[in-house]
């Protein structure tokens, strides 16, 4: 992760670069918003027009010029309506250029991930990847729809008057966009001045989001021990600090921002030009019709810059979504063997060598292991938890590739053998049952999606869970987590179907029976023996009577195997594993349980 | 979406009310200092300075008055922002701290986090970004609309009446985005839910499905991108018609005004007729504003709603003086539950009564109902019909202090607090002592973890106890159980036994209260069972059978067939390769 680091570029760069592919469309965009946000501006030019005509024509002159009047009003609303079609034009192609960018972006994430080291998704929460996928990307929302055609807009609005006010008359120009410059004067004080608290701000920030996550989700504790004073008061104490922290960061801020903001208000910008403008009329250096043009354009200026200084809040969140996403863009993914490098296994057995492994680098979990799968043996792992047993069944699986050391299958190392080949020779049956919100007939033949019905219903009936799916509403055709309801149990069954449908030679199982009841895992159990006849087996138990015939048990102790042997061998051994064994009180249990049957 | 606002702010509404009153009052002031406009540049182009210089000392006091209205409202909006920030904050955690432990899904906490973190944000910056302008906007054009009727009444009348038909189509357009807003969320949370399913079935999905993993997510993200694009011709739609809208009464009054100038003979009327285009030049610009705020509105609404969700979830009723509890004893009368109404009943008629003191395991397929039940009797719902008793009252006549004091879980997520295992386990007894908390810790097996670790009793768990296997985590929880000596345990086994250490230490705690403490145990383990006093096999939510283990044993129903399962399930070996073993169930 250390080369993400280096990596990550600055805020600006993430943007450009994740906007890339639609950088042509968000620039037309702006461009047509601003043209038109120009054009929509003529009918005010228009007034000022008209005035003058009117005006200079006197009493006299009015029907001729009735004509240009009319001329000139007819060439507004044209200008207007045409600005009006600019700028909607603007928009929806940023709106389409946006869900494009959403798409090809969440596309692109997601054929990133699916070659990331499996290990990369245990160490997340699945809600990180939603909130990247779905939360930073709606994020840019704000950005690619919203901010290029809006700055647009505002830029050209406040560009064209500018240049029309300067035509007039420059030097009322000047007085006219004099209140201008002093809201950005005001506005670099301000964020001056938020820069220095910033780092105070966010440290509090930060420090309410842990305090907020701590009551959420300790609250339902606290309440069951009747102690809800106690996370309450260290949340109420958090909130009350953080607004605290808030009123200190934003008090330099208000009298500023609202001096800014009462600068600009079309009040204050008329009422200067009105002031002025009758100071320069009264001097002679400018006729009265003069003044209209500043009077109808000028107080106008306020609000588009108002609405580009409110924008940049969204730049703000949107730089960092984008710098997130670019990050995730850039996760190192498993390397998979050129074609050139790739071998095919040229048998069932599997090594592993000297192999170490951690998380992190600082905490070994598995240390110098070295061990050997016979084809058609049972090899049962145990351990106390923490011991690194599943850890070492998914480097079997290559969720990661190990740091020292290596495993190969059929003299293979599993860095040179195609991810297709490597689980199409190993499957697996894990504690976490996964289901696809699909049908059950999917969720079967996941593997091999042209299996046809028959075989389906024989991987089910090998999972004993055929009847089962018959019971569903929709049967085989039923949807898991819609009309498909199944125990925790059953859904173990329906991922042994997977498994059997697929037929591997070799099969890990990880703690298959844990946490189902009674029913379930004399099914599964059944189910599993059937199934594991004649393969290659990995077991990790966290029951030792389970795999008390296996051909070989491997116990681990802290990322070491300390012992290895057979059932027989390690209970005269007296050691870890006989300790182990009297804490199960295997044989107590039969003993209790016996005179009941 | 105001009400909601006024009931986030619960006694600070007066601070809000206050905003909103100095918004409307700087919004009128705003119109009237325009106003001063037509007399100005009357008599400016009439030629007549010193006239104007006198109407612009007022124009000069007014701008004055609005600048320092402007400073106020600015602060007042701030103001709203921190009540909402604080006041805000506080009254959700009161009304949260309130709900019972049923509310407490992965689903509800999710949103309570992002509403109390980044939707108070979002809210609390409204005021001073959105509603300032938004209020001030729709204020100032009333104001003029008074000025137009004194230069030229029918200019005021089209004027008048475009106000009430453009908030018609802002709030028709804003109803007719949100339709296609509610699909487009619908469809954002089923690609949502393919998102996070992508990421914890990633193992499964890559490993079945060969080269191609991502078949389902893309399908998910491709009708996202459809939903997105309806959504976005509606909103266009609605953007649209309120801007071009806007702009036809902009039109409408330019070419009133032409008409009228037609009719112009004097000079004076042609100056009325240019001064009222200045004014309906500022009627209509602060109502582009508000037109251009119409998809900000939306976005707060969807906060504010999400707000309101969590606000209309109700607590348990509570009395003020609840009545103490008399003994352990638990007693369930004719119970009735199903999670919401036209769910499926999940218990159907259920009575019992457990003796103080007695083990009584409860036992049935999943979904028979055990964990609803156990639930109940710590009110984490209330019964839909019937009543539930634990030492001789009924838990609605109980404090919620009262029936927890009376109560220990070892069942609840294990979430651990910032804070040493010793902070932690202490939490089911504040003031327990070290050698307490060293006993409570020994029981549930922490020992082990404790000489393992450098600082022993006191080293930081982490946040949410992260510094910690989960099996670790489930082990000091059950020492913050047994610490906290309650009349009455219930256990479920079959979530807390993560390994053999933690069913171990459940077996040693159940064998160590036996007969001390009324213990109910939904149990996984047989040696659990023959263990106690009663058992209660459950099934589709009723009670089928009830005894001692030796009276069902004998009985031939359920529990027997269950216990020939369990036995065979527990006889299951793994069997070597050679040779096959008879053992083996096949």
């Amino acid at each position: 992760m250390s080369n993400q680091d280096a990596s990550l570029p600055n805020g600006r760069a993430a943007v450009s670069q994740v906007l890339h592919p639609i950088r042509g469309r968000l620039t037309l965009a702006a461009l047509l918003a601003g043209l038109g946000s120009m054009l929509a501006l003529v009918p005010l030019a228009a007034i000022a027009h008209i005035a003058n005509i009117a005006l200079g024509a006197g009493e006299s002159g009015w029907s001729q010029a009735r004509g240009e009047v009319a001329w000139a009003v007819g060439a507004s609303l044209a200008c207007l309506l045409l600005g009006l079609l600019l700028m909607s034009v603007g928009e929806a192609i940023a709106h389409l250029a946006d869900n494009h960018i959403t798409r090809h972006l969440r596309l692109a994430i997601t054929a990133r991930l699916a070659q990331v080291p499996l290990g990369w998704f245990s160490a997340r929460a699945s809600g990180e990847v939603k909130q990247a996928m779905q939360d930073d990307i709606g994020t840019l929302h704000s950005l690619t729809a919203h901010f290029y055609t809006t700055a647009g807009r505002c830029v050209g609005a406040i560009l064209i008057s500018a240049l029309y006010l300067f035509a007039i008359d420059w030097r009322m120009a000047i007085i006219a966009l004099l209140p201008f410059p002093g809201f950005f004067l005001f506005f670099a004080k301000a964020t001056k001045a938020s820069g220095a608290n910033m780092q105070d701000f966010v440290s509090r920030l930060t420090r309410i989001n842990t305090a907020v996550v701590e009551f959420v989700h300790g609250i339902p504790v606290v309440k069951a021990f009747g102690a809800t004073g106690k996370a309450h008061d260290s949340y109420r104490e958090a909130v009350d600090e953080f607004s605290a922290a808030f009123t200190a960061f934003t008090r330099p801020l208000v009298g500023t921002m609202a001096n800014a903001n009462a600068m600009i208000a079309p009040v204050a910008v008329l009422g200067v030009v009105l002031v002025f403008g009758t100071l320069l009329v009264s001097l002679g250096w400018i006729s009265a019709l003069q003044v209209l043009p500043f009077a109808i354009v000028a107080p106008g200026i306020s609000a588009p810059l108002m609405l580009l200084s409110y924008i940049t809040h969204d730049l703000n969140n949107a730089t960092g979504a984008a710098q997130r996403l670019h990050a995730l863009l850039a996760t190192p993914v498993l390397e998979q063997p050129a074609p050139e490098q790739q071998q095919l296994p040229s048998d069932g057995q599997v090594y592993v060598e000297h192999l170490s492994y951690g998380y992190d680098p600082q905490q070994p979990v598995l240390i110098d292991i070295n061990l050997r799968l016979a084809p058609g043996t049972v090899t049962a792992i145990v351990g106390a938890s923490g011991s690194g047993k599943s850890t070492l069944a998914r480097l079997l699986l290559r969720f990661f590739d190990p740091d020292q050391g290596r495993i190969t299958l059929g003299g293979v190392d599993l860095r040179h053998l195609d991810s297709r080949e490597l689980y199409r020779r190993i499957g697996f049956v894990l504690q976490e049952v996964r289901l696809i919100h699909a049908s059950i007939s999917e969720n079967i033949a996941l593997g091999r999606p042209d299996a046809s019905q028959q075989e389906i219903e024989a991987a089910a009936r090998a999972a004993n869970i055929h009847d089962c799916i018959l019971r569903l509403p929709r049967g085989y055709q039923s949807v898991f987590g819609e009309d498909a309801q199944l125990s925790g149990g059953e859904q173990q069954r329906v991922s042994i179907a997977r498994a059997v449908l697929l037929d591997p030679p070799l099969l890990v199982l990880d703690e298959a029976t844990a946490a189902v009841d009674a029913s379930s895992e004399l099914a599964i159990a059944q189910a599993l023996s059937a199934f594991a006849q004649g393969c290659t087996l990995l077991v990790i138990a966290h029951r030792l009577d389970t795999v008390m015939h296996a051909d070989q048990i491997i116990v681990l102790e802290q990322g070491r195997i300390i012992e290895q042997g057979k059932h027989a061998q390690l209970l005269a051994l007296g050691g870890r594993y006989a300790r182990l064994w009297a804490l199960g009180a295997y044989g107590q249990t039969s003993e209790q349980a016996l005179p009941t049957c | 979406m105001l009400k909601t606002f006024i009931r986030l702010l619960g006694d600070d509404a007066r601070v809000f009310r206050r905003y909103l009153s100095m918004a409307i009052g700087y919004g009128l002031l705003c119109g009237l200092s325009i106003c001063t406009l037509a007399p100005v540049l009357s008599a400016l182009l009439a030629g007549d300075t010193a006239a104007a210089a006198q109407w612009l000392v007022l124009l000069v006091l007014s701008m004055a008055v609005c600048w320092a209205m402007r400073r106020r409202l600015d602060k007042a909006g701030v103001a709203v922002g921190v009540a909402v920030l604080q006041g805000g904050r506080q009254r959700i955690g009161d009304h949260v701290a309130r709900l019972p432990l049923g509310w407490f899904t992965p689903e509800n906490t999710a949103r309570l986090n992002h509403v109390v973190t980044q939707g108070m944000m979002a809210v609390a910056q409204l005021p001073a970004h959105v509603f300032t302008p938004v209020v001030s906007g729709a204020v100032t054009p009333l104001v003029l609309v008074v000025a137009l009727f004194m230069l030229h009444w029918p200019l005021a009348v089209i004027a008048l009446l475009a106000l009430p038909l453009l908030a018609w189509v802002q709030v028709y357009s804003a109803r007719l985005g949100r339709r296609a807003d509610q699909a487009y969320q619908r469809s954002a949370a089923e690609a949502s839910q393919r998102m996070v399913e992508f990421a914890q079935a990633q193992a499964v999905l890559r490993a079945f499905t060969g080269g191609n993993s991502t078949r389902f997510l893309q399908q998910a993200i491709d009708q996202q991108h459809a939903a997105a694009s309806r959504l976005i011709r509606m909103s266009a739609t609605s953007a649209v018609l309120n801007l071009w809208l806007v702009q036809a009464v902009f039109a409408a009054l330019l070419i009133a005004a032409l008409v009228w100038m037609e009719g112009a003979l004097t000079q004076a009327s042609v100056i009325a007729v240019c001064v009222a285009l200045l004014l309906v030049n500022r009627f209509i610009e602060p109502l582009l504003e508000v037109a251009g705020y119409g998809e900000t509105l939306r976005g707060a609404g969807v906060q504010l709603e999400a707000v309101a969700e969590i606000l209309a979830a109700q607590p348990l009723a509570e009395p003020v003086v609840g009545q103490a509890p008399v003994d352990a004893s638990v007693e369930l009368t004719d119970v009735h539950f199903s999670y919401g109404a036209g769910r499926p009943e999940v218990l159907q008629g259920v009575s019992l009564r457990l003796e103080p003191g007695s083990m009584t395991a409860l036992v049935g397929a999943s979904g028979s109902g055990k964990t609803t039940l156990v639930r109940l009797i710590a009110r984490f719902f209330d019964a839909s019909a019937g009543s539930v008793r634990v030492g001789g009252v009924d838990v609605r006549q109980m404090t919620a202090e009262q029936l927890a004091a009376q109560i220990s879980q070892i069942f609840q997520d294990t979430y651990l607090f910032q804070g040493s295992i010793a902070d932690n386990i202490r939490l089911g007894k504040p003031g327990a002592s070290t050698a307490q908390v060293l006993e409570a810790a020994c029981q549930a097996g922490v020992d082990e973890i404790i000489e393992r670790l450098p600082q022993g009793l006191w080293t930081p768990v982490g946040e949410g106890g992260a510094r910690l296997s989960g099996g670790e985590r489930q082990r000091i929880a059950i020492a913050r159980a047994l610490i906290k000596d309650s009349p009455i345990l219930l256990v479920d086994e079959a979530t807390a036994a993560l390994d053999a250490q933690n069913q171990a230490a459940i077996s040693q705690t159940l064998a160590h209260l036996r007969g001390k403490r009324t213990l109910i145990v939904i149990a996984h383990q047989l040696s659990t069972v023959v263990m106690a006093d009663q058992v209660l096999v459950l099934d589709q939510g009723r009670i089928v059978e009830q005894g001692t283990p030796a009276q069902l044993a004998e009985a031939q129903g359920r529990y027997a067939h269950y216990l020939a399962q369990r036995q065979a399930a527990k006889g299951w070996r793994i069997a070597a390769a050679q040779p096959v073993d008879e053992q083996g169930l096949t």
